[in-house]
């Protein structure tokens, strides 16, 4: 009988490779991998066609789905492909570490966090976490994800701010045993460890030799084998009793693949005084807690594996070790070519010839470093240098799609059902919804505590795009912010979302949250965040809309565009708005207000200067802006600070020359509905705005962006009237019917009996005095189409017309003012 | 054809530094040449060079490293570091000479890109006066090759009346030629650039030869990205440089480092009397140049304008100098804040209105309430 131990790294294109060629010559009976046992059922499924990593095990407690633990595998995982190799030549393979059962149990017992606490983290288990500080060390101590401590948050770390846990109390493990490879590294000469391991191990293409080193190394770095921990302790002798059975068993030729750091005290078990050891080994599993698990695998992705997203054994770059697994050969020439291609797509020049320059320099610098190849490193200064010229802006794209790679993993249909899942069946029981594909109404109070837990369910699942609700517009009676519409209609697609949303986490809660702060990372514009912040509320999830707040802040303070900054401010006053109905914390309201104010201060100071020189489509945009602001601080918020400060620059916009017509008019209907213009002062601007020397087209978009909106304020406006009168009598005939459409669009939206009013206002200015306000035009007379008109004889007319036109005869002759003028 | 006198003068200066060695008035030059100065530490370095060396280099390629940035040779002798910053630049810039690929250093005014540059040159081929420098009226001529008119008319074209170039001096002698500016030379005439780069030839129709170059030759440029009346350069003389952006320094601490170094040896090379000056004046110039050229206060709670020089380190240097020859001159020899505010005042202000504005707001908000700097405040209020 022979004992193979193999020491590995959890993800490393090298350790895989040369795990798979030393397997291939070994030829074991059987395989040994450090991973939770609890997993065996669902290992088959590895060789189904459907399984394409990257992917991760998913070891949960059913009752409390937060409590669960990760176990990534990609390609180049040396688990992954010592396990796929057991399973194609269908030798036994085994999962050797301490149970999760075990290991779950562990922690104590914790109420479940009621929904809407902050403890919810994108990756609720980062338990993955070996080494106490994430980030540095690539992990050899521990397996990725059951690693040092099996909590299911472990280590609050710096890269997932969110990681704001509480409950996980986590364990300082001092000691080397944190991060031997910082030692070994050390010792060579190099500050960053993962450099050097990439460099001695990833890189290499001949592995002869190369885990007898692992484990010479490991047993003289860890000089006394005894564990640093209980946890440490239990699950080393865990794996001993594993394969002590497997030895009894009879097999033959044992391989077992395990994290580094444990090779040593794993390789000394064929000897015959293992006895005692094993004596002592089963007097520390006797009578430990269980807790009961299960097992799946979900989707990964490549971005998960990197340790920027919190996850401690991660490596620095998933892209560049697939390409050093794939890449049959010429690594770096392909390397370089496939950047040059992603340049190319964003429309940079790379050529051919750079990219010849750019391997030649990587080849001279990695020369210069003393390595057999360059590593990513120096293809990356190469790359820059050449194919960017020194520009930092397009490695970004290089690093993000490149090194990190965005590649998803997909597990099979048979796969079973995932924590998020069973969570989302647990809420809806309790909450009385039901998973059906017919169409409901539901109709919510939010007064009610229920009802609010049904909408901020359905709302969160909305933003995992699993729409099982639509929100329905209220119509009618019912008023008020408190009351909410759905429509429900469980579609089956629903269950493949939630499998691959359930990387976020594991409760709908957790998930939603981990989901939001990621889109708020990628958001960069100020409405969609904005907008993302008001689903965030109304899903009630104080974590992101927390993050959500500094994101909008930050990029408030740099947003070059005014009309995003206007266009931010109605959901934000909603938003805090909502504070009291949706029984919001309160320091999170008030939290809001600043913002607002800040936002609407930046938009006072820069809205002239945005204003100026602006295009008919952007002027009309830039309405839509307006009125967003309008309706945000009087509408939503109703504040009279903020009128106080916003009047006056509306007033500024009306008098800017250079302002288009249509922002222009605007403003002064602003202005009016917020009685902040009298009627002489309306007249004068409208004469001003209509007066000759105005291009006609700037008149009638003055025109239309006073009138647009509701007719009825309008009525009373004489001097308005009669300004507009008279600018359409010295319209030339050429001109009016090019103006027509314009000028009929302004109309259009009135009612019918505010445009027959309108008519009758027309018509009533001309028999009032107009003298009085000096308004009399020389020769507007004999302009007059009207002027010469009997009305007497035209009335009689009317009740002829009326009935061809089938219409109730008009008493006066107003009829056929409104029709020349609308 | 083109005007002569640049030719001559070029030609002078050539003759000159032809052998700098030799040259018996060194103590007399006002500022010596990279390879004049550091001739000791070149001399040590190549004595324990056992590299490979690409074709007509002095040193090799790890060797150029040290001497750029510093190091102890196994006899123990120090090499002082001449770029202090990111160590990794240099190595690419290093290394792309080294394939054959011309080198363009890049960056904001004042980021020691010409002073990296003569240093390399000085390092790799023990030469670095082939110089060209880049101006709105530099010529093809002064890239190409020029003529001796009188001769030429005395004799017809002949190899005799050609004025070479330090371009083409450099091709024949396989070494290192220098472009001072790039971007500030006509578009078109940075195109003569191209064949050069690419052929490495250049060749003389009206003789019928050519000047084929000869291993070892290499172009080192240097350009400004944010300056006024550059002309940018053609994707297709881009491509065949490497491009190297250096940056202002990562750190204050680094920067102060490289002002106190520079400080000391132009304090020597002018012979100033004053003494050296204390490193908290240094950290007080570098303070307020960082926090006007980052916009923001070094403990990131206030934010402040930005004036609309660059306020490099180069400037933070002549400013200290300035303030000790002050102090040497008219003070009583010990740097003190008054010396310094006229400099710290005239390196700001570049716009007499903005700028100003700027700098009073700096000054009110930032500089008054700053423990310890009453005195720069008083100091700089006198001056405005």
């Amino acid at each position: 009988m022979t004992l193979h131990i193999f020491g590995v790294r959890h993800h490393g294109p090298g350790c895989a490779r040369a795990l798979r060629d030393a397997l291939e010559e070994l030829q074991p009976d059987i395989v040994l991998v450090e991973g939770p046992p609890d997993a065996h059922g669902v290992l088959p499924l590895l060789l189904n066609a459907a399984m394409k990593p990257p992917v991760a095990l998913l070891i949960y407690v059913p009752e409390q789905p937060r409590r669960a633990v990760y176990y990534p595998f990609t390609h180049f995982s040396p688990e992954w492909q010592a396990l796929h190799y057991a399973f194609r030549k269908q030798i036994p393979a085994r999962f050797m570490d301490l149970p999760q059962t075990i290991q779950l149990a562990r922690e104590p017992e914790q109420p479940t966090p009621p929904d809407g606490s902050p403890e919810n983290t994108p990756i609720p288990d980062d338990s993955l976490t070996p080494l106490p500080r994430t980030g540095e060390g690539p992990g050899v101590g521990d397996l990725p994800a059951a690693a040092g401590s099996a909590q299911p948050h472990a280590e609050p770390n710096a890269d997932v701010p969110s990681d704001i846990s509480p409950l996980p109390q986590t364990r300082e493990e001092p000691g080397m045993g944190d991060d031997p490879l910082a030692m070994l590294a050390e010792a060579a000469g190099y500050t960053d460890h993962e450099l050097w391991w990439e460099r001695e191990i990833e890189q290499r293409r001949d592995a002869t030799g190369l885990f007898e080193g692992i484990l010479e190394a490991m047993t003289t770095l860890r000089g006394d084998p005894t564990p640093k921990n209980e946890e440490e302790a239990q699950r080393e002798a865990h794996m001993r009793q594993t394969i002590r059975a497997a030895i009894k068993e009879g097999f033959q030729r044992i391989a077992v693949v395990c994290g580094a750091w444990h090779s040593p005290v794993l390789a000394s078990l064929d000897n015959p005084d293992d006895a005692k050891v094993a004596r002592a080994d089963a007097a520390t599993l006797k009578g430990l807690k269980q807790v009961k698990v299960e097992a799946t695998w979900i989707p990964w992705t490549n971005s998960r594996l990197s340790y920027r997203s919190g996850y401690g054994a991660g490596i620095a770059s998933p892209g560049w070790y697939t390409h050093l697994w794939t890449a049959p050969d010429r690594a770096t020439i392909r390397w370089t070519a496939h950047a040059a291609h992603l340049l190319r797509e964003q429309g940079l020049d790379a050529s051919s010839a750079s990219v010849i320059e750019a391997v030649r320099l990587a080849e001279a610098l990695a020369a210069m470093g003393e390595l057999p190849m360059p590593g990513m490193n120096e293809l990356h200064e190469a790359i820059q240098t050449v194919l960017c010229n020194g520009n930092d802006t397009p490695m970004q794209l290089i690093r993000e799609k490149l090194e990190i790679g965005e590649t998803m993993g997909e597990v099979p249909a048979e796969t079973p059902i995932v924590p998020l899942q069973r969570d989302l069946e647990a809420q809806a029981k309790r909450l009385r919804l039901k998973q059906s594909p017919e169409i409901v109404t539901l109709k919510l109070d939010l007064r009610n505590e229920t009802d609010r837990a049904r909408s901020q369910l359905l709302h969160r699942l909305r933003l995992l795009g699993v729409e099982w609700g639509k929100p329905q517009h209220i119509y009618g009676s019912v008023k008020g912010t408190f009351h909410e519409n759905w429509e429900l209609k469980w579609e089956v697609e629903f269950v493949v979302a939630l499998i691959e949303q359930n990387i976020w986490g594991n409760t709908v809660e957790s998930a939603a949250n981990g989901f939001a702060r990621d889109q708020a990372e990628k958001a960069d514009e100020l409405p969609a965040l904005t907008a993302l912040l008001n689903q965030v509320m109304l899903a009630g999830l104080p974590d992101a809309t927390e993050h959500l707040l500094t994101r909008v802040e930050a990029l408030a303070a740099v947003s070059a565009d005014v009309r995003h900054l206007m266009d931010a401010l109605p959901p934000l006053a909603e938003v805090a708005r909502y504070g009291d109905v949706r029984a919001t914390k309160e320091e999170q309201a008030k939290r809001i207000m600043p913002v607002i104010a800040a936002l609407f201060a930046r938009v006072l100071v820069g809205l002239p200067g945005a204003c100026a020189s602006l295009d008919d489509d952007a002027a009309a945009e830039m309405v839509g802006s307006i009125d967003n602001v309008q309706r945000a601080i009087s509408d939503i918020l109703n504040s009279d600070d903020m009128r106080a400060d916003w009047l006056p620059v509306l007033r500024h916009l009306v008098d800017m020359e250079t302002v288009h017509g249509l922002v222009r008019g605007r403003c002064c209907r602003l202005l009016l509905e917020q009685h902040a213009l009298d009627e002489n002062e309306l007249q004068r601007l409208a004469r001003l705005a209509l007066s000759p020397v105005v291009p006609a087209d700037q008149a009638t978009a003055w025109v239309e962006g006073v009138l647009r909106g509701s007719g009825l304020l309008l009525l009373h406006q004489d001097g308005l009237w009669r300004a507009l009168d008279a600018w359409l009598v010295d319209l030339t005939p050429e001109t009016f019917v090019a103006l027509l459409p314009l000028l009929r669009r302004a109309f259009a939206d009135f009612e019918t009996p505010a445009r027959r009013q309108m008519g009758e206002k027309v018509a009533k200015l001309h028999t009032a005095p107009t003298g009085a306000l000096g308004f009399e035009k020389p020769g507007q007379g004999a302009n007059d189409p009207f002027a010469s008109l009997d009305h007497e004889r035209a009335a009689k007319v009317l009740p002829v017309l009326a009935q061809i036109l089938g219409v109730a005869p008009v008493k006066s002759g107003a009829a056929g003012d409104s029709g020349g003028d609308a | 054809m083109t005007k002569n006198n640049g030719d001559t003068t070029i030609a002078t200066v050539t003759t000159t530094s032809a052998t700098p060695t030799e040259t018996p008035a060194l103590e007399a030059v006002l500022r010596q040449h990279a390879e004049q100065q550091y001739a000791e530490e070149l001399a040590e370095l190549a004595k324990h060079d056992d590299r490979q060396r690409p074709p007509n280099w002095q040193l090799s390629p790890w060797a150029v490293r040290t001497y750029l940035l510093g190091g102890r040779l196994p006899n123990g002798f120090e090499v002082s570091p001449k770029y202090i910053g990111n160590a990794r630049l240099i190595e690419i810039a290093v290394a792309t000479l080294a394939t054959d690929r011309a080198l363009l250093l890049y960056g904001v005014p004042g980021t020691a890109k010409s002073w990296v540059s003569e240093h390399i040159a000085a390092a790799v081929t023990g030469d670095s006066t082939m110089m060209i420098q880049g101006t709105a009226g530099t010529d093809e001529s002064a890239i190409r090759y020029g003529w001796n008119y009188a001769r030429l008319l005395v004799e017809g074209p002949s190899p005799a009346a050609l004025v070479v170039s330090p371009m083409m001096r450099a091709m024949q002698e396989g070494k290192i030629a220098r472009i001072e500016e790039l971007t500030r030379i006509p578009a078109e005439v940075q195109d003569t650039l191209i064949t050069i780069l690419s052929e490495k030839t250049l060749p003389v129709p009206e003789l019928g030869m050519e000047v084929q170059a000869r291993k070892g030759f290499n172009v080192i440029a240097t350009a400004n990205n944010r300056d006024k009346g550059v002309n940018e350069l053609s994707s297709a003389l881009m491509r065949r440089f490497n491009t190297v952006v250096l940056p202002l320094p990562a750190t204050i601490e680094e920067e102060i480092d490289i002002v106190d170094r520079r400080v000391a040896s132009l304090g020597r090379a002018l012979e100033l009397p004053a003494e050296k000056p204390a490193l908290e004046e240094i950290r007080r110039v570098v303070t307020v140049f960082r926090e006007l050229r980052d916009g923001l206060t070094a403990d990131g709670k206030t934010k402040v304008k930005s004036p609309s020089g660059t306020l490099s380190t180069a400037e933070a240097i002549s400013v200290m100098t300035n303030g000790l020859t002050m102090a040497a001159y008219y003070g009583d020899g010990v740097l003190h804040a008054d010396d310094l505010a006229a400099g710290i005042t005239g390196a700001i202000i570049k716009d007499p209105v903005q700028d100003r504005v700027v700098w009073l707001e700096y000054l009110q908000t930032v500089v008054k309430e700053r423990d310890g700097w009453k005195d720069l405040y008083r100091a700089c209020h006198e001056v405005l």
